[in-house]
């Protein structure tokens, strides 16, 4: 439901007005709105000392903001921000400066001795690599140590056909392939023959392994020991760096988190101060909360100021329900399907939450689509799993938790229609159908689909009915007359079909030639269009049955096609890979077609979208976006 | 001979639902996509646009079967 909102209007001395919005900040229950306009009261601005303190707490938040100090979990509140002194923040300003130099420093050293760290590792692979080419007597050999690309299968051949072009048959080349994909080649030439020999490979863009520092030329093969010495010592100096940045930030982090708790705090607080209206002498804050909340804010501003400041609650005459923020709480059953009710806007202020509805229906449509005990299960233990693994008020909790009950159904319907992996459980322990037969009994599990349409469509025309009586009588008659034809529609039609007796047709008829005037006139000329698609809504629910039965025959094709394996193993594997994917459908389409027929054929007939959600000013929480606000002051 | 007809007829009530809803996702999927890339919180409204041609097949599915038990 969504529950009732009071606007309350705060009013004092204007030197009391920053202590007031720290007080109602405190109490985090006042959504702020400005006040209405009246004669002498003007909106708040900041002023040049304010408009320096929030350069000053930008400045501190980009300091903060760019360490990686420790996530905090987003539903719960940051480290409480106090409303320090200006020489508090300078201070927070410097230490997170020096904070943030530091880290760079860490970062940068950490970064090049990794690149080193990765460099002496590639070359201690040439090394070996080389020295399984090393032929036996070298002599007066110049060596050359190449990387030939590991894409080119033909270089290694191309090398040896220009060498042997230069050089005849005098020079050695052995080539290896490396982990990294490249070939590592050894060129042994005559020393006399080098300077031909650079030439020839700088013309054909091979590249010399470049030695490190410290290993002279030629003596890359004895390079081996001095580069895992590298390593080791490298090793040894990016743990300290690492140790160094762990303890940086362990002494660092808690105060820097205050700090930027309470910037944050302090800018949501001159953001609000420019919603509040002010006269010479005094100032207007007007806000919304809960009405249950009110006595509590009274008693808290009572507590802090004394009579210097009033709260009143403003009329209800004065404000349109439009106006007013939306919250939507519901029992802890239905909660988690406020995230489904979340995603689109959320309800207009005054109108209906069809959350408890949704909560209702949607695992009611999924389990009917699902159908299947076995299916039900694993989705069950799938749900466990993301519940044991999620934190409270996540998004993988609500799916954990809306999972549940849509898994619940599945398995009750499963073992109305006697599905367990489709016939596995009556192959196995003689489960029968207790209501339907889905694999055969198609044309009753149609009329199950679209009687369970017409019952939803009809509570949501009578929803409609409910929701426009609250504003506009004359469109509530309107929908009333529209709901009447779709009974007296449905009545011709069973009496037609003998379900109901023969006598109730006519009257049904005439009855709903009666109403059909009375809609045309509420309603206008579109109501006869809007009339014919509320009909085809309900067969659209048709789809629980198309689905159904997908799923049903999906299931049994893949036991009979693992039965018709030769092999056990191969039958058996196989049909878990196809119930498998039967049961990746069987959770996307039912959660994609249950979510359409709410949000299309359901909450076309009474949902009132426009609320804007309730954000009451309070303290920061990390995710929370920043209000803008002038870096310069209004004098 | 009877029996063909019946057969083709709910092939075709389900086959051609289904190419047309082939074709309109075709044509909503792309735009689908090029809105998310600019409004991301449009996507409850994007898998219904790209779910609704499905009623297509979905009743193509339903006039199938009907067809079939007439004919049976």
């Amino acid at each position: 439901m969504i529950i009732p909102m009071s606007r309350i209007r705060v009013l004092g001395p204007r030197q009391q007005l920053d202590g007031v919005l720290a007080a109602l900040q405190d109490t985090g229950l006042v959504h702020l709105t400005e006040p209405k306009p009246a004669e002498l009261l003007q909106r708040a601005t900041l002023g040049e000392r304010e408009a320096r303190r929030v350069r000053q707490l930008q400045a501190l938040l980009r300091e903060v903001e760019g360490l990686p100090l420790e996530p905090v979990p987003s539903r719960e509140p940051a480290p409480a921000g106090d409303r320090s002194d200006t020489s508090a923040f300078a201070g927070w300003a410097r230490a997170a400066g020096r904070a943030r130099r530091t880290l760079t420093r860490l970062d940068r050293s950490i970064r090049e001795l990794e690149l080193e760290r990765a460099d002496v590792a590639r070359y201690e692979q040439f090394v070996t690599a080389f020295r399984g080419l090393l032929p036996n007597g070298r002599g007066r050999m110049q060596s050359y140590h190449l990387v030939l690309r590991g894409d080119d299968s033909q270089a290694v051949a191309r090398l040896r056909g220009a060498l042997a072009g230069v050089l005849g048959e005098h020079f050695a080349l052995e080539a290896a392939a490396l982990p990294t994909g490249e070939q590592a080649a050894l060129l042994l030439v005559p020393v006399a023959e080098a300077a031909k020999v650079e030439r020839l490979l700088a013309q054909s863009g091979v590249h010399e392994l470049p030695l490190p520092a410290g290993v002279a030329s030629g003596e890359a093969l004895r390079a081996q020991p001095a580069l895992a010495e590298r390593r080791d010592a490298l090793d040894r100096e990016l743990a300290e760096l690492a140790g160094e940045r762990r303890e940086l930030l362990a002494t660092q982090g808690p105060e820097l988190m205050r700090a930027r708790a309470a910037a944050h705090d302090r800018l949501l607080e001159l953001g609000a101060r420019q919603q509040a209206g002010i006269t010479p002498r005094g100032f207007v804050i007007e806000g919304w909360l809960p009405t249950a909340a009110k006595d509590r804010l009274s008693r808290a501003l009572a507590r802090q100021f004394g009579a210097e400041i009033v709260a009143e609650e403003v009329s209800q005459e004065e404000w349109r329900g439009e106006e007013a923020p939306v919250v939507l709480t519901n029992p802890r059953l239905f909660r988690p399907f406020e995230t489904l009710t979340r995603m689109l806007p959320l309800p207009r202020y005054g109108s209906i939450d069809p959350t408890p509805f949704m909560a209702v229906f949607f695992p009611m449509f999924f389990g009917l689509i699902m159908g299947d005990a076995g299916y039900g299960l694993v989705l069950a233990l799938l749900a466990g799993v993301l519940h044991a693994r999620s934190r409270e008020g996540t998004a993988v909790r609500a799916v954990a938790e809306i999972l549940g009950p849509c898994a619940a159904f599945a398995i009750a319907f499963g073992i109305g229609f006697g599905e367990f992996f489709g016939d596995l459980g009556q192959r196995w322990f003689g489960l029968r159908p207790l209501v339907l037969n889905r694999e055969r009994a198609l044309l009753p599990f149609l009329g199950l689909a679209v009687a369970i349409g017409f019952v939803h469509v009809v509570l949501g025309l009578v929803l409609g009915v409910i929701n426009a009586g609250r504003r506009h009588p004359r469109q509530a008659v309107g929908r009333g007359a529209a709901l009447a034809m779709v009974l007296f529609v449905a009545v011709a039609l069973l009496a037609g079909l003998r379900v109901l007796p023969k006598s109730f047709f006519t009257p049904a008829v005439v009855a709903l030639l009666l109403a059909f005037p009375v809609m045309v006139i509420a309603e206008g000329i579109i109501a006869p269009i809007e009339f014919l698609s509320t009909l085809s809504s309900m067969l659209s629910y048709a789809r629980i049955m198309a689905l159904g039965t997908a799923s049903v025959m999906m299931a049994l094709v893949a036991n009979r096609l693992a039965g018709s394996f030769g092999s056990v193993l191969v039958g058996v594997l196989f049909g878990l890979l196809f119930h498998l994917v039967n049961f990746a459908l069987g959770i996307f389409a039912p959660a994609i077609h249950g979510l359409r027929l709410h949000y299309v054929e359901f909450f076309g007939k009474f949902y009132s979208p426009g609320g804007q959600q309730y954000h009451p000013l309070g303290h920061w929480r990390p995710g929370q976006p920043q209000p803008s606000l002038p870096a310069k002051g209004v004098p | 001979m009877n029996a063909v007809w019946i057969v083709l007829a709910a092939a075709a009530a389900i086959s051609i639902p289904a190419l047309a809803t082939g074709w309109a996702q075709s044509r909503i999927g792309p735009a689908v996509a090029a809105s998310l890339a600019e409004k991301p919180e449009l996507s409850t409204t994007a898998i219904l646009l790209v779910a609704i041609p499905e009623t297509m097949a979905i009743l193509g599915f339903v006039v199938a079967v009907l067809i079939l038990y007439r004919g049976a």
